[in-house]
């Protein structure tokens, strides 16, 4: 019985690490965040699993991740409000060509950051966005002007 | 006179909620509330609110001194070690110590060294036999423990030192166990 309630402890406690992270960090994997990733998994795993070596264990820790996956993701399909706390919203960062430094400082996100965002769209200079939105997955939609 | 033509949004972007952040302002404090909570939880960890930092504890009698070094809080899963120390101020004839089922239920002990003379259950409790010390001597027992993964909670971590049936000592201490 305990696994499963360490599992879905751990499964709650890095839902709630990856929304105050932030959506940047999350999508911008730099060589020190992919092995700070592993390193999480691996700490999470040992205290959900601890000393049990088992299949079963292992069975229903999988079993468990499973179903508040599934369940969170209905949940958040099926109401709204709950939606924009799982998952997050889409923030406006450049509108016609004009950078809003609020919302970019809020994400902690830099300029510079965008504009290489921006370049990775082939997108020179950021005055000829007409909008950049980054999205709730983290990563960063820009529509040129047409 | 400057005047702002209005884009047309990208299909189902609402400027006002996410361009103006209206309704979205607490967000961020609600963000920095919970790291808030997260970091208070780091210090209290450094202050061993979670364990496993020994602790020293102490009681004398006429007769003898008992000392406890030991962890009074700790995490399923960890090995620590219980020191008890016996300092004879008078000769204890047939020392026994007495530990409070709290020192074993949920608990793996690994070693008890020095091994004592005897071992027997005292209305559920454990007696260990320590044998003869001596007037102006020590008697040091060490216990290895591991925690039982599922163990949590606290409980109470009695000891008792007699002298034969005549208890010398009773020290009263708690252990808390993490999940």
């Amino acid at each position: 019985m305990d696994i499963v309630v360490r599992a879905g402890v751990a499964f709650l406690f890095l839902l709630l690490l990856t929304r105050i992270v932030g959506r940047r960090e999350l999508s911008s994997m730099e060589p020190f965040d992919l092995i700070l990733l592993v390193v999480i998994g691996d700490l999470i795993q040992q205290g959900v699993t601890q000393s049990d070596y088992s299949l079963t264990g292992a069975m229903l820790v999988g079993a468990t991740f499973a179903v508040l996956t599934v369940a969170v993701s209905y949940l958040g399909f099926r109401v709204k409000p709950l939606r924009r706390v799982l998952e997050g919203e889409p923030l406006v960062l450049i509108e016609d060509g004009k950078p809003i430094e609020q919302n970019i400082h809020r994400e902690r996100l830099t300029l510079e950051e965008v504009a290489a965002e921006a370049r990775g769209q082939q997108i020179a200079r950021l005055e000829d966005v007409r909008w950049a939105i980054l999205e709730t997955n983290g990563s960063i939609s820009f529509i040129p002007k047409s | 006179m400057h005047i702002r033509l209005a884009l047309a949004a990208p299909d189902l972007i609402v400027l006002e909620r996410h361009r103006d952040l209206e309704g979205r302002r607490s967000e961020a404090w609600i963000r920095r509330a919970i790291l808030l909570v997260l970091f208070a939880a780091l210090v209290a960890a450094l202050a061993n609110l979670f364990g496993q930092r020994a602790s020293d504890a102490a009681r004398s009698a006429p007769s003898a001194e008992l000392e406890i070094r030991a962890p009074t809080v700790v995490r399923g899963g960890l090995l620590y070690q219980a020191r008890f120390r016996i300092s004879a101020r008078q000769e204890l004839k047939k020392a026994t110590l007495v530990l409070d089922r709290g020192w074993l239920e949920g608990l793996t002990i690994n070693t008890v060294e020095p091994a004592p003379l005897g071992e027997a259950s005292r209305n559920g409790d454990l007696a260990l036999e320590l044998g003869h010390v001596p007037a102006g001597q020590q008697y040091v027992l060490y216990l290895q423990y591991q925690v039982n993964p599922t163990s949590i909670g606290r409980r109470h971590q009695t000891t008792t030192l007699l002298d034969g049936d005549r208890v010398i000592v009773a020290m009263p201490r708690s252990l808390t166990v993490f999940p």
